[in-house]
């Protein structure tokens, strides 16, 4: 299905990209990066992050694995559904991904997910939950309980 | 004048009846694939009655191929992706 995935790719180079979001990386039809800010009066106004979207062969039917990069120069933001390690606790990528959703439609929910945060923290089992996670963010069974962040 | 016709071909033009006239950006993509209703899915090679559309009865239109990969998978949970509501086929008299 890269012809789905080159149809996105067309749409955000022409079109461009939703506002706070660029296309740092799209080399090839497996992995993209793209960086993302949250504008405007926010907790994480001034800070840039990037986003690696993995793509497998049957995407959109299944969802992209969706992470913040985490390495010498990018940081995953601190908030209350994101881990240190990069991984995303959003339900969208996991159990209500829908085909119809696209690279550009997971950017703008995470950006507002960000733009939405009232305090500025790790998930609560953060440690925990880093020191076992699996490399791939969809082979975690994720609890989704709090629907107001 | 008299115009003797030695031979004429004829282009046709057609498309789905998706009980719409309205021709928007997004409104005439399947929703899944993003190939025009009027293209065929990844899947196939010609576009017509091999590859149809389905109908669902919330309204929403997809390449029928592109549907059933979608409620193969456990994660549809028999879905419809636009709306999430519980997918039923509209049954429309053609």
């Amino acid at each position: 299905m890269s012809r789905r995935l080159q149809k996105e790719l067309r749409d955000l180079q022409l079109t461009g990209c939703p506002t706070g979001i660029a296309l740092l990386k799209a080399d090839d039809f497996q992995t993209w990066i793209l960086s993302l800010e949250v504008l405007g009066n926010t907790l994480y106004e001034g800070e840039k992050f990037a986003l690696r979207f993995v793509f497998d062969n049957s995407y959109p039917i299944t969802p992209p694995a969706v992470m913040f990069v985490v390495d010498d120069e990018n940081q995953a933001p601190i908030h209350p559904h994101v881990y240190s390690n990069g991984h995303i606790c959003a339900s969208i990528l996991g159990n209500e991904w829908s085909p119809v959703l696209t690279v550009s439609a997971v950017c703008i929910t995470l950006q507002s997910m960000l733009a939405s945060c009232k305090s500025k923290e790790r998930p609560p089992d953060n440690n925990r939950y880093v020191s076992h996670a699996p490399a791939d963010p969809r082979k975690t069974r994720w609890d989704f309980h709090d629907d107001s962040v | 004048m008299k115009v003797t016709i030695k031979n004429w071909h004829a282009i046709a033009q057609w498309r789905w009846d998706i009980g719409s006239n309205e021709v928007d950006d997004e409104g005439d993509v399947c929703g899944i694939c993003r190939v025009p209703y009027e293209g065929c899915c990844p899947s196939c090679k010609m576009p017509g009655d091999d590859c149809p559309l389905i109908w669902g009865e919330c309204s929403h239109v997809f390449h029928m191929h592109c549907l059933l990969k979608w409620l193969g998978t456990a994660a549809s949970k028999q879905q419809c992706p636009m709306d999430r509501r519980p997918w039923g086929e509209s049954i429309v008299s053609s």
